[in-house]
């Protein structure tokens, strides 16, 4: 369109009705992106109600002692939450334990050894990790990584460490063992959560100022006291922050924890035993939870999921954006 | 001496974090290894073609479970494009108010969450009144793919240099006309990129549908009755005595990680050349 | 410029609403019915990549038949979700019913009795299986649910032991003990004692039960119920108890029937409780039991038979038959239901609903597909009875089958 008959036409437009009422389409624009940002914060507020108020009958029924009651049984109406927080707990923590380290130093090669080409590739490679879906995480974990590798691993653990007359005080690595475990699901957590890590503490360490790295060199350190001493603490906030993102992340994991950790609704010492976790029960019992208050005892439990991942998501969205709010946007 | 041990552990670590990161691709490369293989064997074009049969007549195909997956992807998309999008224009356009920090922290907070739990929500929501359907499944997906959408347009529109906005303004061009025919197309390739993302996210979301679309032998269309989705039934037939449903679950394993690999590199790909495009 | 963007819009607008209507205008699909269905028996050979056994052979069965259960527009959809006991058989039933009758679609989600009983309580689905039987709670508050028991079936033992490739032999006793976690391992005296020529190895027995709502538990548990006064005083019975093995670390939970069966094959020294037709159709081994007379029997049609043969059917045309004393019963049968409305809103799903009902329960087609998956019909003397009040099913008050 010549640049002559633009303004022309426009003006034809504004000074005809419908160009007005065009005009002050904008509030109507305006008010629809307003209403629809409020729709999707309301979604969020939503869902946070919606679990509240139908875990009504439960939180009347037990109050706060349902978090730490330990009997779970439908049948006669007595509803425990205790065994699935542990369960939750013990196999994030033991995802975390494993992921964190290896995610950091993944993160470390990326961000400062990792050849500026390879760079793209590796690091795509460990967020590919991340796109594969929990359900075929669980199908690979039933036939493969559990036979495989938790197995034989779990049975050394058992034999080496699992002796109660050798190891009276070291009983998470007691049996009887049959592959289905809170170790399965922990290891298979940690893979899950490795790309979380990597990925957000690689981004944290780019963040860091090249000047500090050059100023740790020119004073004659390593590359790997550099890191080590001086770039890694500056980083230190932000990385746990992805630490708690990946922790949040493993709490809520449901299909392929279900289908490797057992599904036996018991607090156990050992990490060999088969155990239960909030999101499991939630997705095998719900089906059939025929009365309100085994109904509402799931959805507390859903509760208890959502307040524990909106609190790990806060924390951590803090510290990362703490790390970034101190140093200037440069580029290593 | 000091010199040789600082300069050995120096190359030890160094080493270290390189091996790491062999260790931590390792499972990636076994798990797309044992996808292919195993799942390539159990492929085949009456398997992709043919629907639901029982065990005891073959076990059919998943032609029934493709067209549900993608049904439920165009729902789930027709739900929650619109409203990311509209959504991701007024945080770019106000970042500092206060409803655009709530938008920020509500699609955190909604990326966080587990999805089982947004079944729970929209089981309580939809599914209480009308019975287990795909809209249902379909708004619990659009939940999840939601915060990615808002996220990835709202980024990519502020890429969009505030000179080509300031332009069209200039010429007389309402805030909406502005936003929808001069903003949005600038950043129109980084948005797809967004939605295939989204999509590639939800591709194998098994427990919110669970309880909302609750699966289905049968090959249907309808939105308001229960529908068959990948990857409820690679769910279903893993956990499953019968060989043949397990080979069945490899391959169904197979499609979706082809699918989801498939996007991730076209998204990159699409983000690479549009970078180049740009400079 | 802005017209002729607007005509374009509007003229693209109006060839999308067309596009979407036509569909609807369109023929359905081709019924043609195939009278002879020709059984090709193919054999396919299933490869497992990367485990020392290379070739699996699973022998495929094809059915040839154009009429495809396809949910078009105006055929009838028939929801439902319940027990995974009888479900290879509904599965199968559903099949060959919308091959004979293609307008309608009967969709078995599964899911166990639990769920199947709370979706037909809140109406989610328009029928449910289940083999746990409603309770007296459930009639008070819906009133309109009526239970029509369809085939009866058995719950076996079914274990994964390596080394071991015979079938064994326990009693009530041992499968007791197993359950209470006093038999810890499978070397243990008691089992040696009933399987003298079997070579068991050292290993703790992991015991396999179902995490969700079963009436295959409610099933089992009835007769470990029967069979010990201790376990009755204890975990007793139901759709889910308390297993003693849990707290002993060798329990394991799996969802369904499908789930039990594939725990019991994934973990050595497990052995679990499963419908007849899981085991049997998968090669997983199931145990002979001593039933209440004293003889040794295997699971199959005529012990099934013979445990429901004194089968006595209740006013809610219920019963329980575990641990018959006739001497050729299975000791853990059990009936599974199909749980109704007794009245339908909608008349043309009320129809064929019944006229499932009634085909799957007299049908010879239909009960020769039950007898092969080791399902056995319901005895003759309550067939009429069953048969009436499935002719009673109104919809909207008026009786679907007009006689």
């Amino acid at each position: 369109m010549a640049l002559s008959q633009m303004p022309h036409r426009l003006n034809r437009v504004a000074a005809s009705p419908l160009g007005r009422a065009l005009q002050h389409g904008d509030i109507l624009f305006k008010g629809a992106i307003a209403l629809s940002s409020l729709s999707l914060f309301g979604l969020m507020i939503g869902v946070g109600m919606m679990l509240w108020l139908r875990s009504g009958p439960m939180r009347a029924n037990a109050g706060l002692s349902f978090i730490t009651a330990t009997v779970w049984n439908p049948v006669d109406e007595q509803f425990g939450a205790a065994p699935f927080v542990i369960g939750t707990l013990t196999t994030s923590l033991l995802a975390m334990i494993i992921a964190f380290p290896l995610g950091l130093f993944i993160a470390i090669f990326l961000a400062e050894l990792c050849p500026t080409g390879l760079r793209g590739i590796v690091g795509f490679m460990v967020e590919l990790l991340a796109a594969i879906p929990s359900v075929v995480y669980g199908a690979w974990g039933i036939f493969v990584f559990i036979p495989s590798f938790v197995t034989p691993v779990g049975n050394a653990l058992m034999d080496a460490l699992g002796n109660p007359q050798r190891f009276p005080y070291l009983p998470i690595f007691q049996g009887p063992f049959f592959g289905a475990s809170r170790l399965a699901a922990g290891l298979i957590l940690a893979v899950m959560i490795l790309p979380t890590i990597a990925a957000i503490s690689r981004d944290v360490l780019l963040a860091v100022p090249r000047s500090q790295r050059e100023a740790a060199l020119a004073l004659g350190s390593t590359q790997w006291e550099t890191i080590w001493q001086v770039v890694l603490p500056y980083g230190l906030s932000g990385i746990l922050g992805a630490v708690i993102l990946g922790l949040g992340r493993a709490l809520g994991e449901t299909m392929a924890v279900t289908m490797v950790i057992g599904n036996v609704a018991q607090l156990s010492t050992s990490l060999l035993s088969p155990g239960y976790t909030m999101a499991s029960v939630i997705a095998n019992e719900w089906g059939e939870s025929r009365t309100p208050l085994y109904g509402s005892a799931l959805i507390e439990i859903g509760l208890l999921l959502f307040i524990m991942s909106l609190l790990l998501n806060i924390v951590a969205r803090l510290l990362v954006w703490s790390v970034a709010r101190r140093t200037p946007e440069q580029r290593a | 001496m000091h010199q040789r041990v600082r300069r050995s552990s120096n190359i030890f670590m160094l080493g270290l974090t390189g091996l790491t990161t062999v260790v931590g691709i390792a499972p990636l490369v076994w798990i797309l290894f044992d996808v292919f293989v195993r799942g390539a064997s159990a492929i085949s074009i009456r398997f992709l073609t043919d629907t639901f049969k029982p065990t005891s007549l073959g076990g059919g195909g998943i032609w029934h479970a493709l067209v549900g997956t993608g049904i439920l992807m165009g729902l789930a998309s027709l739900f929650s494009v619109p409203l990311g999008i509209l959504t991701a224009l007024y945080v770019a356009r106000n970042p500092n108010t206060l409803l655009g920090l709530a938008v920020r922290f509500g699609t955190d907070v909604l990326s966080g969450l587990p999805s089982i739990v947004v079944g729970l929500f929209v089981y309580a929501l939809v599914v209480s009144g009308h019975g287990y359907s795909a809209l249902a499944g379909g708004v619990a997906l659009a939940i999840l793919m939601l915060p990615i959408i808002v996220r990835t347009t709202e980024e990519m529109l502020k890429l969009v240099p505030k000179s080509l906005r300031e332009a069209s303004l200039a010429l007389g061009a309402p805030e909406w006309k502005t936003s929808l025919q001069v903003w949005l197309p600038a950043a129109m390739t980084g948005i797809l990129t967004g939605l295939m993302l989204a999509v590639a996210r939800v591709a194998g979301e098994t427990s919110p549908l669970i309880f909302t679309a609750l699966g289905s032998n049968v090959l249907s269309t309808a939105l308001d009755k229960p529908i068959a989705s990948l990857p409820l039934v690679l769910f279903k037939y893993a956990v499953d005595p019968s060989k043949v449903r397990n080979a069945q679950a490899w391959a169904i394993a197979l499609i979706i990680v082809a699918l989801v690999l498939l996007l991730n590199i076209s998204a990159r790909l699409i983000a690479t050349w549009r970078s180049k495009m740009m400079y | 410029m802005v017209t002729r963007k607007l005509l374009f819009v509007s003229l693209l607008a109006v060839a999308l609403m067309v596009t979407a209507c036509a569909p609807a205008a369109k023929v359905v699909k081709e019924t043609v019915i195939v009278e002879k269905q020709v059984e090709k028996v193919v054999k396919e050979t299933v490869v497992v990549a990367g485990t020392p056994q290379v070739k699996e052979a699973a022998k495929e069965v094809v059915v040839t038949a154009t009429a495809k259960p396809v949910d078009a527009p105006n055929s009838i959809n028939l929801n439902a979700s319940g027990a995974t006991f009888p479900q290879p058989l509904y599965e199968d039933w559903a099949f060959a019913f919308s091959q004979r009758d293609p307008s309608v679609v009967i969709n078995y989600a599964g899911g166990g009795s639990g769920q199947g009983i709370k979706d037909i309580k809140a109406g989610t689905v328009d029928f449910a299986g289940s083999d746990a039987l409603l309770k007296d709670a459930d009639y008070q508050e819906k009133p309109e649910l009526q239970m029509i028991p369809t085939v009866a079936g058995a719950v076996v033992l079914a274990y994964n032991i390596k080394g071991v490739t015979a079938t064994i032999t326990l009693d009530a006793a041992a499968v007791v003990g197993i359950y209470s976690g006093k038999i810890e391992n499978w070397n243990d005296p008691a089992l040696a004692a009933l399987n003298p020529g079997v070579k068991f190895p050292d290993l703790p027995i992991n015991v396999v039960h179902r995490s969700d709502g079963s009436g295959t538990t409610n099933i089992f548990t009835l007769y470990l119920s029967a069979v010990s006064e201790d376990w009755k005083k204890g975990p007793g019975a139901g759709t889910a108890v308390d297993w003693p093995v849990d707290k002993l670390g060798r329990g394991q939970g799996g969802k369904g029937n499908p789930g039990v069966a594939a725990a019991i094959q994934n973990t050595n020294g497990a052995i679990g409780y499963a419908e007849l037709a899981y085991a049997k159709s998968n090669n997983i081994l199931y145990a002979k039991m001593i039933n209440a007379a004293g003889k040794t029997v295997e699971a199959s049609i005529p012990s099934t038979v013979a445990a429901i043969k004194d089968a006595k059917f209740d006013g809610r045309l219920t019963a329980v038959i575990v641990n018959s004393k006739d001497p050729e019963a299975w000791p853990i049968a059990g009936f599974t239901y199909l749980i109704v409305h007794k009245d339908y809103k909608d008349c043309k799903k009320a129809e064929k609903l019944v006229s499932f009902i009634n085909w799957a329960l007299s049908d010879a087609a239909a009960t020769s597909r039950a007898s092969k998956l080791l399902y056995a019909p319901l005895p003759n003397e309550v067939m009429p009875r069953v048969i009436e009040v499935v002719n009673k099913i109104t919809c909207n008050g008026k009786p679907v089958v007009t006689k």
